[in-house]
């Protein structure tokens, strides 16, 4: 049963981050936009991502429920030294949908419009760097766990085991991945003239992953970090990454081929496959604080636990599924399954 | 501040926000499919654009309650991470169960919203329905984890260990049914009422009143049989909290000595102190009756317990007085609707009628919120009823209060910023013959 939650939890990650990862893109997309295209984005991003949009953010829930359920003191851990980022990003997450709710569904068209899609679009930059910083910290070797907290410092424990290079770079890499993503959907509903905007801004946001992620290894590399020294001996990890670089070329040939729904099963299998790298590369190896590795399977919750969990998930799943299939197939989405 | 009283603030906070959202958006969709169904069956155009405007309102409360619940779903352990550590695996379960409800209604929401002359009529209609009963199995979940801490089950406390893990026993814990019965009730009277006293205001001040009359006969029935139900619902919760909590009903009621035959308290200046009730109205005996169904019984008092097991007496007492107060007020308004519906239609063109449903519209939630506070401020010290005292499970990190300062401002300018967009939407409603989407 333990292998059926680690499934979900791996599932709702691997969604949260495709689904709403391509909608916090869509965001910053609009916000390096000139201002005639931003009206453009807008306007695809709500008829598209407008009936799942609400479905989309659900999974991050999902994830938490997971582990708070079935890895408390992993969880545990998190919550109390990574305090101040997941605040942010759930001012962030607030920001956003109070935002994306108020643009769509004010009565009145008028000014207070630019005080939303500004507040829509900063906060969908910031709220995946705080995700990513998060995540980062997670490897990042700079979390101290301790039972004497009175012998560190404020500074120690709650800043610097997120504020670290290491981490930022990871939130910089998770949100132009977040661009990325998008850039390649709304590539698929675009319009002839919007079609070159996000082709152009796909290539940029291509790049800017690449490198940034480029960075973020290397930096991790020479800061010795295990979770870095490792991926790079585990051979699945390496080629899991390497068939992803290697995605690009027909990605890019079927962007310029025009073929939509080969674009997004490429650049999904490719999210899909630097996730899973970075997964795979130290199972059950999650968490590297100052001074240990922890497991995620350390202090898991006891097995009458797992047995329920595991039932109420794949209930659920059962029941969301097909509805959310459904939905997908109900609007836009499959349209574009049947023109390819 | 201290920690703890930051931590305790932020999260009552928080809550109190959330729960308003979270009963607007579980309730409305409900207001929404019967004016949905007037409209398939009379082919009305009024219940249409009823129907689209509340279903703009429940999209904004849906969204609001969405991203609120989500911030708790986190605090809940930024919070209390001591509290979750050992809470969770045992009430995983209604949390998981609720991630799955809440999924299956914004699925649904997403057909109901764009589904408008997309999908069949009939499957349109019914994909209404399930928001609004995937939104009220939503709510009975994590009323029933908040029932766990007030009658923790499904697990054997030894040495500070918790063992034996059960998690269907701890979903299914003695308080989650009175508590789930009273929070739907109350949501659907406070919703009802609320909705209700919004559109009275409108008839009040004649705009689009035929229009707002049926609104506001839609909501109304809704909150007037949830008012009028509420009272078993809380005979219940009463004797169900008097022998599981009889600190917490002792509070309740500014109750300090044990006796037979105890009188009811009505009102009053509670002194901590003195442990005195000053200025209040006195009914023999009849605590006894409430608590127990006997004039006779024996019903416990403060003073049996230690000092560090005390609630606030006076918070609770003054929460209580206001919930049952609000409460009544609402039940009786709610049998003049149907006296006036049935008998004496002509009231409907006296002002004052309109005028004195549109005072409601904030008494439910008013009343509502009282209840949490009993409920909570109630159950302290503990936050796993005797089990785990709330200061022991609070966050590590110093500095809380200023999370609580940021979520303050943020909540009440979102408050704010909310009611500007209904006041917006009611607007538009009135000027125009029909709504756009």
């Amino acid at each position: 049963m333990m292998y059926v939650v680690l499934f979900f939890l791996a599932f709702s990650l691997l969604l949260y981050v495709l689904l709403a990862g391509a909608d916090f893109g869509a965001g910053i997309i609009e916000l390096f936009s000139s201002k005639k295209n931003q009206k453009i984005t807008k306007k695809t991003v709500y008829r598209v991502m407008g009936p799942v949009w609400e479905a989309n953010h659900i999974w991050i829930i999902i994830l938490i429920v997971i582990l708070w359920v079935a890895f408390p003191y992993f969880y545990n851990i998190i919550v109390v030294s990574l305090h101040i980022p997941l605040t942010l990003m759930l001012l962030g997450i607030t920001l956003r949908g109070i935002a994306f709710i108020f643009r769509h569904y004010d009565a009145y068209k008028d000014k207070s419009q630019r005080l939303y899609n500004w507040m829509f679009k900063i906060s969908s930059l910031l709220t995946p760097i705080f995700l990513g910083i998060a995540f980062g910290a997670l490897l990042s070797e700079e979390i101290i766990v301790t039972d004497t907290l009175a012998e560190f410092t404020f500074k120690e424990l709650y800043i610097d085991s997120w504020l670290n290079i290491f981490s930022i770079l990871t939130g910089l890499f998770f949100a132009s991945l977040c661009a990325f993503m998008a850039a390649v959907l709304l590539i698929g509903e675009a319009d002839k003239t919007a079609l070159k905007i996000y082709r152009k801004k796909a290539a940029t946001a291509t790049v800017v992953v690449v490198l940034i992620g480029f960075i973020t290894f290397m930096y991790g590399y020479s800061q010795g970090l295990s979770f870095v020294l490792g991926f790079i001996e585990n051979p699945y990890a390496i080629s899991a990454l390497g068939i992803s670089a290697l995605l690009l070329i027909p990605l890019w040939r079927s962007i310029q081929q025009e073929r939509k729904v080969r674009t997004r099963i490429y650049a999904g299998l490719q999210v899909f496959l630097v996730l899973f790298a970075a997964l795979i590369s130290q199972y059950p190896l999650v968490l590297f604080t100052s001074n240990e590795s922890i497991s995620l399977l350390a202090n898991t919750a006891p097995e009458s636990t797992i047995q329920v969990l595991g039932i109420s998930l794949i209930i659920g799943g059962l029941l969301i599924l097909p509805g959310l299939f459904h939905l997908l197939k109900s609007f836009k989405m499959i349209k574009i399954l049947e023109r390819d | 501040m201290e920690n703890i009283d930051a931590a305790r603030l932020q999260m009552a906070f928080t809550l109190g926000f959330h729960i308003v959202f979270a009963c607007i958006g579980m309730v409305m969709p409900f207001f929404m499919v019967v004016a949905h169904k007037k409209w398939l069956n009379t082919r009305n155009p009024i219940y249409l654009t009823l129907t689209k405007s509340w279903q703009r309102g429940v999209a904004i409360f849906f969204v609001t309650g969405a991203v609120s619940g989500t911030a708790l779903s986190f605090e809940l352990g930024l919070l209390w991470p001591t509290f979750m550590k050992h809470a969770g695996p045992i009430i995983g379960m209604p949390f998981s169960l609720e991630g799955a409800a809440f999924f299956v209604e914004a699925i649904a929401l997403g057909f109901y919203l764009y589904g408008w002359n997309k999908i069949s009529e009939k499957f349109h209609w019914i994909t209404g329905i399930i928001v609004g009963i995937s939104g009220v199995a939503s709510g009975i979940l994590v009323v029933a984890a908040n029932g766990w801490m007030n009658a923790p089950s499904g697990f054997d406390y030894i040495n500070e260990e918790f063992l034996n893990i059960d998690p269907i026993q701890a979903l299914l814990n003695p308080a989650w049914f009175t508590q789930a019965l009273h929070m739907t009730l109350a949501a659907f009277t406070a919703t009802g009422f609320a909705v209700a006293g919004i559109h009275a205001f409108q008839i009040y001040k004649k705009r689009n009143t035929e229009l707002h009359t049926k609104a506001f006969k839609i909501a109304i029935t809704f909150g007037a049989i949830a008012a009028l139900l509420q009272p078993l619902s809380g005979d219940l919760s009463a004797k169900d909290v008097a022998k599981r909590q009889p600190a917490k009903l002792a509070a309740m009621e500014a109750h300090f000595d044990t006796q037979k035959g105890a009188p009811l308290y009505i009102g009053g200046i509670v002194n901590q102190e003195t442990q005195e009730v000053n200025y209040k109205v006195e009914i023999p005996k009849a605590l006894s009756f409430l608590a127990h169904g006997d004039f006779n019984a024996e019903v416990v008092g403060l003073n049996d317990f230690p000092k560090d097991e005390h609630p606030n007496v006076a918070v609770v007492h003054y929460a209580f007085q206001i919930m049952i107060g609000l409460g009544t007020l609402l039940l009786l308004a709610g049998l003049l609707f149907f006296l006036v519906n049935y008998k004496k239609r002509q009231w409907f063109k006296k002002r004052s009628f309109w005028l004195f449903f549109t005072l409601l519209a904030p008494t439910g939630f008013i009343a509502l919120e009282a209840g949490w506070v009993v409920t909570e401020v109630g159950r302290q010290p503990w936050i796993i009823h005797k089990i785990m005292r709330t200061k022991d499970a609070v966050t590590p990190m110093p500095g809380i209060e200023y999370s609580f300062y940021m979520y303050l401002f943020v909540y009440l300018s979102l408050a704010a910023a909310i009611t500007w967009l209904m006041n917006r939407q009611i607007k538009a409603l009135n000027t125009t013959k029909t709504t756009p989407l």
